[in-house]
């Protein structure tokens, strides 16, 4: 199937895998403990805008059960669109449970409308020694991986992430392939 | 033939197709004279020469960089352009290849490399400093496409099945020739008459070589449709890459021309040598191929 479609140039975007997330909460005292990486209360999700007005629909549908599911839980959302065209929903919200739980509903709820492919990655912000430590997650890939940028261009601490990388292999499915660990310098939260 | 508004370097055009095509013809004459001076069997020729395109597959990136003049660029001197990459082949699910930029003013892209791993993207100067970026994007997505779809290995097979099938007919037509003792003082010289059907075959596979050059490019339109989800990107990138070309003077097109097969656009249209010969369709029926996609992408979910 899938050496035919390259073959034949029908090759499909792969969607995305959203189960894999609800791992995230369990490895909560790994991650304080272990790795010192407390939960700053923020996440996001980022996916490409595709330019038909149906995507544009399911969007603002997605935003407003998003926006009824937030008032209910009480955590706070965030929009923006980023220099390389974007949309970051920014979820805050001080309980890390429902931290993920709510960046789940906007994950699942753009697939739920057919566009899981424009589904690039989910972050979620972490602190340690008042620096900002990323844990993304890749829903192509169904796996996390850290990104800590260094603060000073476009560099990152490759020491940290592969210490954390070694403190969650067992406890998170984490993505062993680093060429794919996606970094997002620009991150708005 | 039509004759296209953007089409009027003809000569240029020409001179790059008589180019590439000469080059496949000196394969063809090598292994004619091996056959002939050393008096190989067909199996050793077709062995040689799956060594040999074996070995430009393997060095597919490092011939195709050096021969642009590309050089890879590290994240910090580049950092928009890596963000881009980055992101766009975790959007299709690909490794993140090495990104090298070409000196040039001439707005274009290329990507190659014998693996999705050892995948190299290169784009001009030009490109990043004509398009806007969205437009940029829209191109790297094409070249990411590429990768995504092995157009390097496909090509590379391609043409070998291409050069098996001259060398067979070669073959059975010498051997038949010999056999059949059936000869009069009036037929053409063996040597002359293996010497046209070499060169039909040999222009016949050609011919059915650039044909898949041009299907594989519509499939990393297509591609690049699906990966950013904005066709209408790659489709301004393309009109302004088409149009940017032709005002550039030829001086600058001639340096790159030989990288033809691999650029997202040729340096040049097609012209005398006619549509049969071009590696790339031509660019209004790439933009009306993108237009249905854009419709199909904005059809309601079943």
């Amino acid at each position: 199937m899938g050496l035919l479609d390259a073959l034949f140039g029908k090759k499909k975007l792969k969607s995305a895998s959203l189960d894999r997330l609800f791992a995230l909460p369990t490895a909560r005292v790994t991650l304080e403990v272990e790795c010192g990486l407390v939960p700053a209360g923020a996440a996001a999700v980022v996916f490409k805008p595709m330019s038909t007005s149906e995507f544009a629909r399911a969007e603002s549908e997605t935003e407003q059960l998003l926006d009824a599911a937030a008032a209910e839980s009480g955590s706070k959302l965030e929009r923006r669109t980023d220099g390389y065209g974007y949309v970051w929903v920014i979820v805050h919200d001080p309980d890390f449970e429902d931290l993920v739980t709510s960046t789940h509903v906007v994950s699942s709820e753009l697939q739920a409308h057919g566009f899981g492919e424009q589904l690039l990655a989910a972050a979620f912000r972490f602190d340690r020694d008042e620096r900002p430590v990323y844990l993304i997650y890749g829903y192509k890939r169904a796996a996390f991986w850290p990104f800590v940028p260094t603060g000073e261009g476009q560099e990152r601490d490759n020491a940290l992430e592969l210490r954390v990388k070694g403190e969650l292999d067992g406890v998170l499915p984490m993505e062993q392939d680093l060429s794919r660990w996606l970094a997002l310098f620009d991150a708005p939260f | 033939m039509k004759r296209k508004a953007y089409g009027r370097s003809a000569g240029l055009s020409a001179r790059m197709a008589l180019t590439m095509f000469l080059l496949g013809l000196l394969y063809v004459v090598f292994f004619i004279v091996l056959v002939q001076l050393f008096n190989l069997g067909l199996g050793a020729v077709i062995v040689l020469m799956a060594a040999l395109l074996g070995l430009q597959l393997f060095f597919s990136d490092r011939l195709a960089l050096a021969a642009a003049r590309a050089k890879i660029v590290e994240r910090d001197e580049a950092p928009e352009l890596h963000d881009m990459v980055e992101r766009l082949s975790a959007m299709a699910d690909l490794p993140k290849p090495r990104v090298a930029v070409i000196d040039s003013d001439v707005p274009n892209a290329f990507a190659t490399g014998r693996s999705q791993k050892r995948a190299v993207v290169a784009v001009t100067r030009g490109l990043w400093q004509r398009l806007e970026r969205r437009e940029v994007e829209g191109v790297l997505a094409h070249e990411l496409a590429h990768i995504s779809n092995r157009d390097v290995v496909t090509m590379t097979i391609a043409s070998f099945f291409s050069m098996v099938a001259a060398m067979l007919i070669r073959f059975s037509l010498y051997s038949s020739m010999f056999s059949g003792g059936n000869r009069d003082q009036n037929q053409l010289p063996v040597w002359a008459i293996m010497f046209i059907v070499s060169i039909v075959t040999y222009v016949l596979s050609y011919i059915l070589i650039m044909a898949i050059s041009r299907y594989r490019e519509y499939a990393a339109d297509r591609g690049a449709a699906l990966i950013t989800g904005q066709p209408e990107n790659l489709m301004s990138a393309l009109q302004k890459i088409s149009s940017d070309m032709v005002r550039i003077p030829q001086k600058d097109l001639r340096q790159v021309a030989p990288m033809n097969a691999m650029f997202i656009v040729p340096t040049s249209w097609k012209a005398s040598f006619g549509q049969l010969f071009a590696t790339h369709p031509p660019l209004e029926k790439r933009i009306a191929r993108l237009q249905e996609i854009a419709l199909e992408m904005g059809r309601p979910v079943p």
